[in-house]
């Protein structure tokens, strides 16, 4: 792992980027009884939206899309 | 009119000084259909209330099973999602006092309403820890998880609103998401210090209020270099060819997502027991409603068959006597 951290890092990535795509490759290793079960775990879903000049801009949704 | 009138005062009508025969005749016949009688108060308010009060009842009762039954899975998941912070916190230490430039209050609140009073809680507490932290050349800003919070602190700091997140709970919480989530907020927000403000479960009656602090890595350089809680952190040894700025990012960086899916799955075991009580009372208070209503019924049902059995004995007795 430590000769990986400057590559990921100027990839523009955050730790936890990182170990997310990390963990969902240790998860696609599994066999299948516990690989779907696993799998299970990566559902992402719910809607940011960012502020500017107290307004909400457009709300975009962030779903099963475990890295951008 | 004068038979719209008299319909409508259908009690006062035989005191009224000159009824006409006619119009008297027809006033009595509307009256059968009519549902306001002229002796008996119609019962038929009371019983609608009644229904919709039974209805509401039966709501309420399976909201409160529903949550309950949620509830148990969600507190062993909260319960083992606490060794996630324990070791940070045991590492970098918790400084709420800390005293930074840019503050980010996270709110964790819930998307629906119907759980008694802890999106209003976490709000109150956040707007309270912002007087705290604001101050000349600093800036706080709110990030706000959930639904309720955001119509909350809409009202009167909408300006400060940075960011604001909902429908985390349409499935499951798991960690991926919430890091994800966690990722977004790092990557879109500067600071010096993330404050998370969340409901932390105690048992289904109450929950703490509670705030955690995040530190940016400078800002746990120069409070480690300090001296403090935060100065033992050099007598730990760095393996790699890392550098303590970099350990120290990363270390920020997992522990604000492990942190944020804690205070989520806290705060969401905290809605659930909330809703759970506040849908407990409210089929209380609907049984006692109902109560009350039951008894008003039979009362006037009760006084009306008394009435009605006088005035025949009494006109049975008037023809035989």
């Amino acid at each position: 792992m430590s000769s990986a951290v400057p590559f990921w890092r100027a990839a523009g990535m955050t730790y936890i980027g990182y170990s997310n795509m990390v963990a969902s490759a240790v998860r696609k290793c599994l066999k299948e009884p516990y690989r779907s079960e696993a799998l299970g775990r990566e559902k992402v879903h719910f809607t940011i939206s960012k502020w500017s000049d107290g307004k909400p801009e457009k709300p975009t949704l962030r779903t099963d899309s475990a890295e951008e | 009119m004068a038979m719209a009138a008299l319909r409508r005062e259908g009690r006062r009508f035989l005191l009224s000084p000159n009824p006409s025969p006619v119009l008297a005749r027809s006033a009595i016949c509307s009256e059968e259909s009519s549902p306001i009688g002229v002796r008996g108060i119609s019962t038929q308010i009371v019983r609608n209330r009644m229904k919709s009060v039974k209805n509401i009842q039966k709501i309420t009762k399976a909201m409160k099973m529903v949550a309950a039954s949620k509830l148990r899975a969600v507190q062993v998941r909260t319960e083992n999602s606490r060794g996630f912070w324990q070791p940070f916190t045991a590492l970098l230490g918790d400084v709420p006092s800390v005293d930074v430039k840019k503050n980010v209050i996270v709110t964790i609140s819930s998307d629906k309403g119907l759980c008694g009073g802890i999106n209003s809680t976490s709000v109150k507490i956040s707007k309270s820890l912002f007087k705290v932290t604001a101050g000349p050349e600093k800036a706080v800003k709110y990030v706000i998880l959930g639904e309720k919070g955001k119509v909350q602190l809409m009202r009167d700091s909408k300006n400060r609103i940075e960011m604001t997140i909902s429908e985390l709970q349409k499935n499951p919480l798991n960690y991926t998401q919430v890091s994800v989530l966690a990722d977004d907020i790092l990557k879109n927000v500067e600071y010096d210090a993330l404050r998370i403000v969340f409901n932390k479960f105690q048992s289904v009656v109450s929950f703490l209020p509670t705030i955690s602090t995040i530190l940016s890595p400078e800002i746990v350089e120069r409070e480690s270099e300090a001296g403090g809680k935060l100065g033992d952190l050099d007598s730990y040894e760095i393996e790699g060819g890392e550098t303590k700025a970099e350990i120290l990012q990363n270390l920020a960086e997992f522990q604000f997502s492990c942190v944020l899916f804690n205070a989520v799955l806290e705060n969401a075991c905290s809605e659930l027991g909330a809703r759970m009580s506040a849908m407990d009372s409210s089929s209380r208070n609907a049984g006692e409603m109902l109560d009350r209503l039951t008894l008003t019924y039979n009362r006037t049902r009760q006084a009306s068959i008394t009435t009605e059995l006088i005035e025949i004995i009494s006109g049975a007795s008037a023809l035989t006597g």
